[in-house]
């Protein structure tokens, strides 16, 4: 079997008239590190909302661990492994930081109806697991002194690592970042960066939106270029930097 | 402490409101406090279901007055009964828990039927959606006359519920000029509310319940999360609709006649003002919130009196409203997290 792990073939979604995204070919490999660059408007937040399953593409296909994956539902496609972010920050405001996390780390099994009905002791062992497995990960982030803080109460870069945590609870195969960086401070911006990395490298499969090209260039294995919705380029990071037509699609095109 | 302060004052109010039914009224008080803690058991009820809909989960459901008719109907339906304008009495009908179940089963799945198109719909639509449906049952019930009686309502089905009441309401209210009938059901529906708290306090501190919070908060978050949004708001418009048709067969047995304009949507504003008042998220916020609404909503007529004198009728009908209006309209200004609502979980801003 091939080393991809997620696969994307012909893949396309327009709003109107205008073509958001049109890929012919696109493969992920597995434990590398991938970054999504590319103008605004070029598709990129769209291309991660047709892989997730939070929206439908017109047409293509795409393949997950060899399974077809196009046009499922976003948690179906969650529950396969492939868990994302949001560019505007989605946490569960008015609950904990806490609550926040054994959500997201409890088991569709555990939160059934008539299990917690019940509350049999196999669920109370579970939650106390859960919990153990909460607090490791908050600590990992560096948000545990914020437990019972209601979410709302974070600031923006601690929303980000929040919203990491819930996202790296289960362990997922693959991790997609919508702008890990966007609207964090330096410090704190070098920190998530670091996670990352560290992420990658015990083995969860990354994509990454990002604009801030320089943490970009840094840590990817490998960087995609999308331009208008088009896969315009992609390669290592030396190769991006060198790539005149990546050079035109930002700077623009030196013979215009 | 911040909570035992809420709940001081809360019960403050819920005792003074109680004693203002005696200031204001100097004869018959006990007969007007009994039937209204009657109403404030069975509205509380209703008020509970709706907060699992709205409060927990977010669900902004303006129908509400259908669950408890859908409930009311099946659950009479069944009984021996009288139906329509030269109703006959049928004999024949199944025992009063067997179509209980039955009805309160019939209005969760009712919350289905109505869930499955319009519950991924958000906020207002949703609203749009509930309120329309509840117009649709009320009005195919009052022309289905041949089955539901239509506007001349169902008669003669008190029986099947009275013939179990124990002796001692009977003995209790000999000093007083109340009905025992009445106060049977008033004891049913505190004693329903009592259990049904305890089942929802279970489930508020479950992992259904944590779910449930999080669909409201932000439900493509759920999503990414591997959760199936829609089922758990499915989940819990089943549960709440199915309080609701509880409730609406006790108010059947209180009236002792079921008529289509009972489940106007005026009663869903009621039911709301309750949630509202009584604190939105909260478990025992309706039980005081329905009291405190019910004192209201039963000495209007003496707050008019003193507002105005010389009103009719029609007029005081008037101040009620106003009052109720002014009432909703304070909380949002001053309290808008309600009696015992938590004001870090204020949940009137619908996404």
């Amino acid at each position: 079997m091939s080393n991809n792990l997620l696969e994307v073939k012909n893949l396309s979604k327009s709003f109107g008239g205008l073509k958001a995204v049109s890929i012919d070919l696109l493969t992920f490999q597995k434990n590398q590190l991938t970054s999504i660059i590319g103008p605004n408007g070029a598709g990129k937040t769209t291309f991660f909302d047709l892989i997730s399953g939070f929206q439908n593409s017109d047409s293509g296909e795409i393949f997950f661990n060899g399974k077809e994956i196009t046009n499922i539902q976003p948690h179906k496609i969650a529950r396969f492994g492939m868990v994302r972010t949001f560019q505007l920050t989605k946490v569960f405001d008015r609950m904990t930081v806490l609550e926040n996390l054994l959500f997201s780390g409890s088991s569709v099994k555990n939160d059934s109806f008539l299990k917690s009905f019940l509350n049999p002791p196999t669920q109370r062992n579970y939650e106390k697991e859960l919990q153990n497995r909460a607090y490791k990960v908050m600590e990992e982030l560096n948000i545990k002194h914020m437990a019972n803080s209601y979410a709302r109460e974070l600031s923006g870069g601690q929303k980000k690592l929040l919203e990491l945590a819930r996202s790296i609870i289960n362990n997922p195969d693959v991790l997609l970042l919508d702008e890990p960086l966007a609207g964090v401070n330096p410090k704190l911006a070098e920190e998530i960066l670091s996670l990352i990395l560290k992420l990658s490298q015990q083995g969860i499969t990354i994509i990454m939106v990002e604009h801030n090209i320089e943490a970009v260039m840094k840590i990817s294995d490998r960087i995609v270029v999308l331009a208008e919705g088009s896969l315009i380029a992609e390669g290592n990071p030396s190769e991006i930097r060198s790539n005149k037509k990546v050079i035109e699609a930002y700077l623009g095109s030196e013979n215009e | 402490m911040n909570i035992n302060y809420k709940f001081i004052t809360t019960l403050v109010l819920t005792v003074f409101s109680i004693y203002l039914v005696f200031a204001l009224n100097t004869e018959g008080s006990e007969r007007i406090l009994l039937n209204l803690l009657t109403f404030a058991g069975i509205y509380g009820l209703s008020a509970i279901g709706l907060n699992v809909h709205f409060g927990w989960t977010g669900l902004l459901n303006f129908g509400h007055a259908s669950f408890m008719g859908v409930g009311a109907y099946v659950t009479i339906l069944l009984i021996p009964h009288a139906a329509g304008r030269e109703g006959e009495f049928s004999t024949n009908g199944l025992p009063l828990i067997i179509a209980l179940i039955v009805g309160v089963i019939a209005a969760a799945l009712f919350g289905l039927l109505l869930g499955l198109p319009a519950i991924r719909l958000r906020g207002d639509y949703l609203a749009i959606v509930t309120i329309a449906a509840a117009e649709i049952f009320r009005l195919l019930v009052r022309d289905l006359e041949s089955i539901t009686g239509g506007v001349y309502g169902i008669i003669s089905f008190s029986d099947s519920l009275q013939n179990y009441r124990p002796d001692f309401i009977d003995n209790l209210l000999t000093n007083f000029e109340f009905s025992p009938a009445q106060a049977w059901v008033g004891t049913l529906a505190w004693i329903l509310i009592f259990v049904v708290l305890l089942l929802l306090k279970r489930l508020n501190n479950s992992p259904w319940g944590r779910a449930l919070r999080a669909v409201r908060e932000d439900e493509d978050a759920v999503r990414a999360m591997g959760k199936n949004a829609v089922w758990l708001k499915l989940q819990s418009f089943m549960l709440g609709a199915g309080i609701a048709g509880l409730s609406g067969v006790l108010l059947a047995f209180n009236y002792g006649s079921l008529q289509t304009t009972t489940f106007v949507p005026l009663l869903t504003f009621y039911v709301w003002a309750i949630m509202i008042l009584g604190g939105v998220g909260s478990l025992m916020g309706p039980v005081f919130g329905s009291i405190i609404f019910w004192v209201i909503i039963s000495e209007t007529d003496r707050f008019a009196v003193l507002l105005f004198e010389n009103a009719n009728g029609q007029q005081i009908a008037g101040v009620r409203f106003v009052l109720v209006g002014l009432l909703i309209m304070f909380l949002m200004i001053f309290r808008p997290s309600g009696l015992l609502g938590k004001k870090e979980e204020l949940l009137l801003n619908v996404k």
